[in-house]
């Protein structure tokens, strides 16, 4: 028998007399925010991260995992920290402690302290309903006497720390069925029993359970966070909430499997039986089968989880097709079906290494973003929203200089794709005396960002050159302070521009600066843009919050919501600091906005943005004439259904920007989430960056896109936008990024993913394909065409429009030499028999 | 073909459907073979043309209350006293709130259904105009459909309902905020989780017009909404719908899958005012055989399944439940009601008021023959807007009677008193 075959014959006894039950509950989306830092941090950078995200979750549970821990905060020595399973047990009910301590505890480890874990005293004083568990925490080995019988009663001949690991989970296991039944009595559960790793949840939301047990300054250098929103049942317990744990793994997720069932069967094989009836503990069962029963890397673990099908299957080189093919049929039962999101904390305690996981199932179907920041200290991010990974950073950046509010890069994962397997991995060795943290793929392939630079001795003289103007005149900047950004920020911050009527000069090249940071050598480095708008914050918030006559601008933010008046002349311009405002509901910003507007407000800056949904929303049909600005991290929905207004997102938009845009202008100086231009009708549409999953799907009408970037997938299914050279609609993909020198380069391919323009009627998608990397399997239902004279007189003035916004040459050189005839190709809709009337 | 023999034409075609409704009901000629089927009976189809002639109960002798399906509706009674005398006369209140909760303004219907969604392009316009004029006369509601908001039914905005379906066909934040009531259309109970199509032939010009779409080329709308894979995906498109129309009651339409009830309770946390459930027996014929009545849970179990789990959360009376599909007569109103709905919605049985004979050919070619679900030029000139209200009228009078009758019967002052009141109702076995 194998070692694998072993350890599932073994846990037949503990299984024994457990059937198949039915999924609990149901549970939709989630919150999920994690990070992996270099340096230990404490638990309160969660905070507003978590805060922000509270609409993602109901308050019916929440919990938080972390890895990396102080040894000096735990009372005990780096040994002991090191080397001892840290078991953490939730009582529910107290009176249970001794019978459990003696036969799960006591009888079976060698206790080096035990303690119970501090809480505040008033639960309901943090808003609670339910009292959360008292918690112990017992620093544990195993004895050697029950650890040598246990392994020669299963014949075990394997080392004696994986033994170890297998008794720790088996005693978990046990400990669980007794004291804490689904559908019966609850008395206790272990929350974690990993080494270096503690995880704590209760009914509530994650912000909550930092602040009962006291976490806010607890250090680690791993953090994962969630809230859960689960629709059954009135009555809660905390056994329900995320993380769930395996031995060494701590997963959280966002999601609901539609195969439960079958993935149960498939654990049950293996003799695993959920304990707790939900999508996430079998999930975490997975990952513990794969990680530590079978010994998969981390590639093919993923693949067993997420697998690669269809055409990034056949785009795989030959090799891998064959162990991936092995891994599938094994597997394939037991692979969850979307829609779901994880986000796993790994302890190796052998290798003296920490993980942070995040894996997207492959269609995609949950929302995430993955992000790094590099410099004296790195950290990487996953989270359900942009915003939620700044409001980290941000709060981060706040307290320790050596983090800045923004990531250097951010992206999103493809799921089950050749490119980059739709996983990403946060690793820390925790060997090194300072510990540094590397990111991979699925595949192994490390992302890395640039290390910020902000004193780049020419970069004023290239920003200069690259917005086309002589900053230093413009913005009177003494000449000794040319070269340097920030002290060109704080001698601004330091002037009075409202009263030397220079403000707007200023707000404008700061903005363009902002807007083409892209261009710039070190362009992606997050402490440059976080300066940059922090000075523009500034001079927004030196606006008078009094309107008179002579006033240029208002400053309005929750504070002084009633202050806001109609305009006295129309030249005046109004700034809105949406932070404070409600993310969404009546009092939200977004209809704070709209009152704005009713009220005559023709010219709006809004900054300060921090995951506020709906933004441009509601404004109603033939907005034209109003022009919003968007500073911050605007939240899901923005622009969505937006009919004649102009909006321009200085910065990256969530999920869901412009579904059902009618006409009107939005341009993005970043990244766009998923499903970007549902339902859309028409507009003008720029985005710098990339799409994320389904954009433009049924779209109709008039649409007219520029991405410059890429999307992921099912890029204008369903299109059904007549004629583009008879004012239909269409979208350009560039297929382009700018490195860290500022240097424009092609993609790998402009467009990795299938259902491109898939069962479209109408429209058509004008792709920048020089080396014919688009093929037909990419498509389902068009065609794939040369342009013609029409096209490209109808493409000048976008790609013009495009120049003169983002600084990308209309005409792209390249090597070849070809003319824009032969650097785009058009996809059509093929005239389909099952569409057409017959 | 000359305008002159067109209009000829129609005039023929019209007087000879006109002379059908009124003729067929009184059996002069027998009971039409090929007509209906086992749920919806050629006898509720000719009582339906009957009291859409008269708006008064059924004096035929022909059945009207229930059909022949072997289930369902058709095999449970109201125990109600021996009383063979009709009690028409006996007014009781038949409104029912649309807005339960403390929040926004109340808004009342005065009678307890109001017409589903059927969009222009499936069905004409003159129809929708006639189901939107009757809406108004009796102060309820009509809906749009997945298919824009045709400018003529703007005179009825205060009872037309704006749905969003899936393919966001011709919505707008105009058609949203032109409305009292929003529908969110996740799903339908005849085709659950294949999304909605109209078939090439019916896109005419100026159905692709409104959904600003290519005219002649089939349309899909996708399964589900790509913004929407959870609970909490759907709390956020809630509170988008509300944040471009706040004044708008919210209601959330769904099919009836086994969990159902998770659904509403999802919805109820989302905000919705309304929880719309529709079961698998309704759809026109352009829902696919295989699916309608096969996937769906039925619409009875549903019912008493979200009434009874929103009672046990406490949230019941928050939310008003609404159950459609398969729902025909004024008897079947009464037992969804008191099965735990607070009322219906209804949209084949208005089709048959103005003289769907349920023969299923809704999707074939330019639609149907009677010029209700069609978009073709012609046809649609078969329903005179008044005409066609008028009938739809008469049809909800004669069920207000019944109503009033049966509520006296059951000795209850109003259908709010109704609901949930299973103790009223009996298995009565199968008819046949």
């Amino acid at each position: 028998m194998s070692i694998a075959e072993k350890i599932i014959k073994s846990r037949e006894k503990i299984t024994d007399g457990l059937t198949l039950q039915k999924k609990l509950t149901m549970e939709g989306g989630c919150g999920v925010i994690g990070f992996a830092s270099s340096t230990r941090l404490p638990g309160k950078h969660l905070l507003s991260s978590l805060m922000q995200m509270k609409n993602r979750g109901n308050g019916k549970g929440g919990g938080v995992a972390i890895l990396g821990l102080s040894s000096f905060q735990l009372g005990v020595d780096q040994q002991i920290l090191e080397n001892d399973y840290i078991i953490q047990i939730a009582y529910l009910n107290k009176h249970c402690r001794n019978e459990l301590e003696d036969q799960f505890i006591n009888s079976k480890f060698i206790v080096d302290k035990s303690s119970r874990v501090n809480s505040i005293e008033d639960y309901r004083s943090i808003g609670l309903e339910v009292k959360p568990p008292e918690v112990y925490r017992y620093f544990c080995k195993v004895k050697e006497e029950q650890l040598l019988e246990f392994m020669d009663n299963n014949n075990f001949k394997f080392s004696k720390e994986k033994a170890a690991d297998e008794y720790v989970y088996q005693n978990t296991y046990e400990l669980n069925r007794k004291y804490y039944s689904s559908k019966g009595e609850k008395n206790a559960f272990v929350l974690s029993h990993s080494k270096n790793m503690l995880v704590f949840k209760m009914v509530g939301y994650a912000d909550q359970v930092i602040h009962y047990y006291k976490l806010d300054e607890f250090l680690g250098n791993i953090w994962v966070g969630h809230h859960r929103y689960p629709t059954k049942g009135n009555v809660w317990h905390p056994g329900g909430a995320h993380p769930f744990i395996g031995l060494h793994e701590a997963l959280v997720h966002n999601g609901d499997f539609s195969n439960y069932h079958s993935v149960t069967e498939y654990l049950a094989q293996r003799s695993i039986y959920p304990l707790f009836l939900t999508d996430t503990e079998v999930a975490v069962y997975l990952f513990d089968l794969y990680s530590r029963v079978y010994e998969y890397p981390t590639e093919y673990l993923i693949e067993a989880i997420a697998p690669t099908t269809e055409r990034d299957f056949w785009m795989l080189p030959a090799e891998k097709r064959e162990v991936y093919n092995q891994i599938q049929q094994s597997h394939i039962q037991g692979s969850p079906d979307g829609p779901w999101f994880f986000i796993v904390g790994r302890s190796i305690p052998l290798k003296r290494e920490i993980e942070l996981w995040g894996i997207t199932d492959t269609s995609m179907l949950r929302p995430q973003v993955f992000a790094l920041q590099e410099g004296e200290e790195q950290i990487g991010l996953i989270g359900s929203e942009l915003q939620a990974i700044d409001a980290v950073l941000n709060s981060l950046a706040t307290e320790n200089n050596r983090f800045s509010a923004k990531a250097d890069i951010y992206w999103n994962a493809r799921g089950g794709s050749y490119t980059d397997g739709g996983a990403f991995v946060f690793q820390i060795d925790l060997n090194q005396e300072k510990p540094k943290l590397k990111c991979t793929d699925k595949f192994g392939k490390e992302i890395t960002s640039p290390r910020p630079v902000v004193n780049s001795e020419n970069l004023f003289d290239l920003l200069s050159i690259k917005l086309g103007m002589n900053l230093s005149e413009r913005l009177l900047v003494h000449s000794s302070n040319k070269k340097s950004l920030i002290d060109l920020c704080t001698s601004i911050q330091n002037l009075n521009l409202i009263k030397q009527g220079v403000i707007f000069e200023y707000i404008l090249s700061l903005t363009q600066i902002l807007d083409k940071m892209h261009l710039l050598p070190n362009s992606k480095n997050g402490k440059v843009r976080e300066l940059i708008e922090n000075t523009l914050y500034k001079l927004f918030r030196s606006f008078p919050t009094k309107l008179n006559s002579d006033s240029v601008g208002l400053l309005v933010d929750k504070m002084h919501e009633e202050d806001l008046i109609l305009p006295i002349n129309p030249l005046q311009k109004l700034f809105i600091d949406i932070g404070d405002f409600e993310i969404e509901g009546d009092k939200s910003a977004a209809l704070f906005i709209v009152n704005a507007y009713k009220m005559g407000w023709k010219n709006i800056y809004t900054f300060n943005w921090r995951g506020h949904r709906f933004g441009g929303c509601g404004l109603g049909p033939n907005s034209d004439g109003l022009r919003i600005d968007v500073y911050g991290n605007p939240g899901d929905y923005l622009a969505s259904g937006l009919d004649g207004a102009e909006i321009y997102v200085h910065c990256s938009a969530q999920d869901q920007v412009g579904q059902m845009m009618k006409s009107g202008k939005l341009i993005i100086f970043g990244d766009v989430g998923q499903t970007f231009l549902y339902g859309a009708k028409g507009g003008e549409i720029y985005i710098l960056g990339n799409a994320a999953g389904r954009p433009l799907i049924n779209a109709v009408g008039k649409p007219r896109v520029i991405i410059n970037g890429t999307c992921l997938d099912y890029l204008a299914e369903g299109f059904m936008a007549g004629d583009p050279l008879n004012g239909g609609g269409f979208a350009i993909i560039n297929g382009i990024r700018f490195d860290n020198n500022g240097k424009l380069v092609e993609l790998e391919t402009p467009y990795p993913g299938g259902n491109l323009l898939s069962l479209a009627s109408g429209g058509a998608i004008y792709i920048r394909d020089p080396n014919s990397k688009v093929e037909e399997n990419q498509l389902n239902g068009g065609m794939i065409n040369g342009l013609s004279k029409l096209d490209l007189i109808l493409l000048d003035h976008y790609l013009a429009t495009n120049e003169e916004l983002f600084g990308i040459p209309a005409y792209l050189s390249n090597p070849r030499g070809l003319t824009n005839d032969k650097l785009y190709r058009k996809i059509e809709p093929a005239k389909i028999k099952e569409l057409v009337s017959g | 073909m000359s305008q002159e023999l067109t209009k000829l034409l129609i005039n023929k075609h019209v007087s000879r459907i006109n002379f059908g409704l009124q003729n067929l009901p009184s059996l002069k000629y027998g009971i039409p073979d090929a007509l209906g089927d086992l749920r919806w009976t050629p006898e509720l189809i000719l009582t339906t043309f009957e009291q859409a002639n008269t708006g008064n109960p059924p004096t035929s002798g022909l059945e009207y209350k229930i059909g022949n399906s072997g289930g369902g509706f058709d095999s449970i009674n109201f125990k109600s006293k021996e009383d063979t005398i009709t009690h028409y006369d006996k007014v009781s209140d038949l409104s029912i709130s649309l807005n339960n909760r403390n929040k926004g303004s109340p808004l009342d219907i005065s009678i307890p259904v109001y017409g589903g969604g059927m969009s222009f392009g499936s069905v004409s316009l003159n129809f929708m105009l006639s189901r939107a004029l009757a809406a108004k006369k009796l102060n309820t509601f009509t809906c749009t459909g997945e298919g824009g908001y045709p400018k003529e039914l703007l005179k009825y905005q205060e009872n037309v309902i704006t749905q969003i379906a899936t393919g966001m066909f011709g919505v707008s934040e105009e058609t949203l905020q032109q409305t009292k009531i929003i529908e969110i259309k996740y799903a339908q109970g005849a085709k659950p989780g294949l999304g909605g199509h109209l078939l090439a032939d019916k896109v005419s010009s100026e159905v692709a017009k409104i959904r600003e779409s290519t005219p002649f080329t089939s349309l899909y709308s996708p399964f589900p909404f790509h913004s929407v894979y959870s609970v909490e995906d759907h709390k956020k498109h809630v509170d988008w719908v509300k944040t471009i129309n706040p004044r708008a009651l919210i209601s959330v339409k769904v099919s009836t899958p086994k969990d159902v009830d998770m659904v509403a309770i999802g919805s109820y946390y989302a905000g919705a005012n309304i929880i719309h459930i529709d079961g698998g027996y309704g759809g026109t014929g352009a829902a696919p055989e295989i699916a309608k009545k096969n996937i769906a849970m039925p619409i009875e179990y549903a019912i008493s399944k979200v009434h009874k789990y929103l009672e046990s959360e406490g949230v019941r009376n928050e939310i008003v439940l609404i159950a459609s599909g398969g729902i025909r007569t004024a008897y079947d109103v009464a037992k969804a009601i008191a099965l735990g709905a607070d009322g219906a919605v209804i949209g084949t049985t208005e089709a048959v008021a103005v003289g769907c004979t349920h023969c299923g050919n809704c999707e074939s070619g330019r639609g149907c023959q009677i010029g209700i679900a069609t978009s073709d030029p012609e046809l649609s000139q078969f329903i005179s807007v008044e005409w066609g209200a008028k009938r739809i009228e008469n049809l909800y009078n004669s069920w207000i009677k019944q109503w009033y009758d049966l509520l006296y019967k059951l000795e209850l002052n109003s259908i709010r008193e109704l609901r949930g009141r299973t103790d009223l109702l009996e298995y009565r076995g199968v008819r046949y």
